[in-house]
């Protein structure tokens, strides 16, 4: 019998999509060659449009929500691992290390589904001023972001580089290249983890050909790039970037607090004290 | 109106000794500038020259930063707790010497005396107290991950609030082990000259701390240095929209403190008499010349007659002259070019059909200065209800419920502060996680403390000066 092979198409706005332009392009894997969706500028034009209602609906959960969806996540991985476990085989990886990957993204994604309703309790506080007033410094969302993965056929890379911003209530557009297999593959699970649509866009292709959108796109409020691009690349971003003062986060850090601080944004509230 | 006569009251000048000329302070002393060039600095309320200072070119700014590179390996020798008591040091001297850098900061910046005197030095010495109890607590700040120096730090400030700019950038920078080169806005330079006498007299390692003086290409000589590591900047949001292109893929730390078009929003239950207090303190503090102004009133429209009646009241008593006399309350506008911006906005919202109220008072001959300003009957699309004044001139706008506060509030490329007037407290709340400001201040206004981390949203800004969040703009995630 004919094996059934599938066709990987975008998840954005909680739906698989093709590319508007009808465009694509080949990863080989050793059994079987996919053609995978190619970014246009349309196509992340409609992701931030997804991205910002997305933001709206991810951001209004409560945080003990947030968590549970999250930890939904590594539930469906879970009970799907075996083809995971193949599918990086497929891309190159032993078994062993394939194992390996997959467990680590669980133990990732389930550090960040439990640190959703924390995080604020270690990087807020009261501030001790000098004087009759009730002063609060708390954080928020930035709102929507995009995040370039790392290039490294793993599992919990890809999943690093959106469970930080995710965690403190961004939307993420999750843009990847290399690992455009296993990211759409993993939006799969995304779909069924109650997530609500538009809080996570996967999209694949060529970074190139969309960073001067990503960065003059003023609803993209922060990019964050996980992997190694070139110095013309950033500095396109960068460039761009500076006409809305967007927050341009290089090679972030990938664990504990440092990883999530780059996503907030700090705001102190005062009131006085009196009768 | 019910102006009662005031005795003149005249802070003396004496105290304070301005040399004819100041050279840049460079590896713990004065030095000519090689560029050989130099521009006054003047008195706005007088418009009388105090001083010259020298004009930094690129091999100016080349030698600060070596001093500041080699002035690093000295102070990452130097013990945290020791580097703690250099800051603590330098907060009592100028506790010491606060009266004599007041009549500086007010004399070379126009500010009136009772605001450098009582609001400005204050702060300045508690910010480097606060600080310098930091410097062997790092670690404990955000754990060890997130503790370890840039190193060579770009420091530019603004002319609003000279040596508060310089003590917010300063203190901080230091307290984490970093070094500095700090460019002073070519205005306002003197009391940064006289903080640079300081460093010298507490024996801070040479080095350390480096000052250049100068205008914008000092400033951006600086930003283009090769080995500088970070820069922080408080300035307009234009000029920090062209350091960030200007650092565009470099691996350069950046932490910018822009503009703000600061909506301060009075609900109808609002206490009116204190609103009233408030928002005139809000915009007419410091001249105005203040990124977290809150330069919008949002007024919700069923009270829109009677704050407004109050409100005009109130403005008429402010005392707009001298700013060295004691019960000035509205001193001169820092320079010839902001007046000029500030006369073109608010013809601009005259002709765009917006009702303007100014105090009637009598503005000294020479000098710079700005009647206090509130316009009323303004569109939400007029320039002076968009775009920052920086001067004594309010813009009124309308509300009909909370929501459309909020909109109307967010409705801005900034978001630096706001302000919420209202006796409710589930209103204050619901109001405060609605809007996109760095700094809300309820039922108070312009309220600062060291240990209160400022800083913007959008295009305000990004990164935090204050507190224990302060720390994060110079220090470096390990990872």
């Amino acid at each position: 019998m004919t094996e059934v092979k599938k066709t990987y198409k975008h998840y954005v706005d909680g739906k698989f999509v093709r590319s508007e332009s009808g465009k694509v392009y080949a990863i080989d894997l050793k059994k079987e060659k996919y053609e995978i969706p190619l970014t246009s500028k349309k196509d992340l034009r409609d992701a931030v449009t997804s991205s910002k209602a997305g933001f709206a609906k991810w951001n209004s959960l409560t945080m003990y929500n947030k968590s549970q969806i999250l930890y939904r996540l590594s539930e469906m991985i879970e009970g799907n691992k075996e083809s995971y476990i193949a599918l990086l085989q497929q891309h190159g990886l032993t078994k062993n290390d394939s194992k390996n990957d997959v467990e680590d993204a669980v133990n990732t994604i389930i550090w960040y589904a439990g640190i959703v309703d924390k995080w604020e309790q270690l990087t807020g506080n009261l501030n001790p001023v000098a004087g009759e007033y009730f002063n609060i410094s708390h954080q928020e969302p930035i709102g929507v972001t995009f995040s370039l993965s790392s290039d490294d056929i793993s599992l919990n890379s890809l999943v690093k580089s959106f469970l930080p911003a995710m965690s403190v209530g961004c939307s993420v557009i999750s843009f990847t290249n290399q690992n455009a297999v296993l990211a759409l593959k993993l939006s799969e699970d995304i779909n069924n983890s109650d997530f609500p649509s538009g809080s996570l866009n996967i999209l694949t292709g060529n970074f190139e050909n969309i960073v001067e959108d990503v960065g003059a796109h003023v609803e993209i409020r922060l990019a964050a790039i996980y992997s190694n691009i070139s110095n013309d690349l950033l500095e396109t971003l960068d460039v761009k970037g500076s006409d809305s003062v967007k927050r341009i986060v290089n090679l972030p850090s990938d664990e504990g607090l440092g990883s999530i601080i780059p996503f907030v944004e700090t705001k102190t509230v005062w009131h006085p004290k009196g009768q | 109106m019910n102006n009662w006569e005031y005795a003149e009251s005249i802070e003396s000048e004496k105290i304070v000794k301005i040399e004819k000329k100041y050279g840049h302070f460079i590896n713990g002393e004065f030095v000519s500038p090689n560029s050989k060039k130099y521009l006054d600095t003047i008195s706005p309320s007088s418009e009388e020259v105090l001083s010259s200072i020298s004009i930094g070119n690129e091999k100016d700014v080349d030698f600060a930063v070596n001093a500041a590179k080699e002035g690093l390996k000295q102070w990452s020798k130097t013990s945290p707790s020791e580097r703690s008591k250099y800051l603590f040091k330098l907060a009592r001297l100028i506790q010491e010497r606060s009266r004599e850098f007041a009549v500086l900061e007010s004399l070379d910046g126009g500010k009136p005396i009772k605001e450098s005197r009582d609001f400005d030095l204050p702060q300045v010495a508690q910010n480097f107290f606060y600080y310098a109890g930091w410097a062997d607590k790092i670690d404990l700040a955000w754990g060890s991950g997130i503790s370890k120096p840039y190193g060579v730090v770009g420091q530019i400030i603004p002319w609003n609030f000279p040596l508060l700019m310089l003590s917010w950038k300063v203190a901080p920078a230091l307290a984490t082990g970093n070094t500095v080169v700090l460019k002073p806005a070519e205005t306002t330079p003197l009391t940064a000259l006289l903080f640079a006498e300081l460093c010298d007299e507490v024996g801070l390692p040479k080095g350390v701390f480096n000052l250049i003086t100068g205008d914008g290409t000092t400033g951006s000589e600086l930003v283009n240095h090769k080995d500088i590591k970070k820069i922080a900047f408080t300035g307009s949001t234009s000029v920090g929209k062209y350091i960030q292109k200007s650092l565009a893929g470099r691996d350069v730390g950046l932490t910018l403190e822009l503009g703000g078009k600061a909506a301060n929003i009075v609900y109808n239950d609002a206490a009116l008499d204190e609103a009233v207090e408030g928002v005139v303190n809000g915009i007419f503090f410091n001249q105005g010349h203040v990124c977290c102004a809150g330069s919008r009133l949002l007024v919700q429209e069923d009270i829109h007659d009677v704050f407004i009646n109050k409100l005009e009241k109130r403005m008429q008593t402010l005392r707009v002259g001298n700013p060295l006399d004691k019960n000035t309350d509205i001193g001169a506008i820092n320079s010839k070019d902001q007046l000029d911006k500030i006369t073109d906005l608010v013809n601009e919202g005259v002709s765009d059909g917006g009702e303007l109220f100014q105090i009637e008072c009598e503005l000294p001959k020479n000098g710079f200065w700005f009647k206090p300003s509130l316009f009323t009957g303004v569109q939400a699309n007029y320039k002076i209800a968009t775009e920052e004044i920086f001067g004594p001139v309010l813009t009124t706008l309308t509300f009909r419920t909370p929501d459309e506060a909020v909109e109307i509030a967010n409705n801005t490329e900034y978001g630096l502060s706001a302000g919420i007037w209202t006796e409710k407290g589930s209103k204050i709340l619901w109001t405060a996680d609605r809007l996109d400001a760095g700094v809300i201040w309820a039922n108070t206004f312009n309220k600062f403390d060291p240990a209160s981390p400022f800083g913007g949203y959008k295009e305000s800004g990004f990164g935090r000066e204050g507190g224990r969040h302060g720390l994060l703009s110079y220090l470096k995630a390990s990872s």
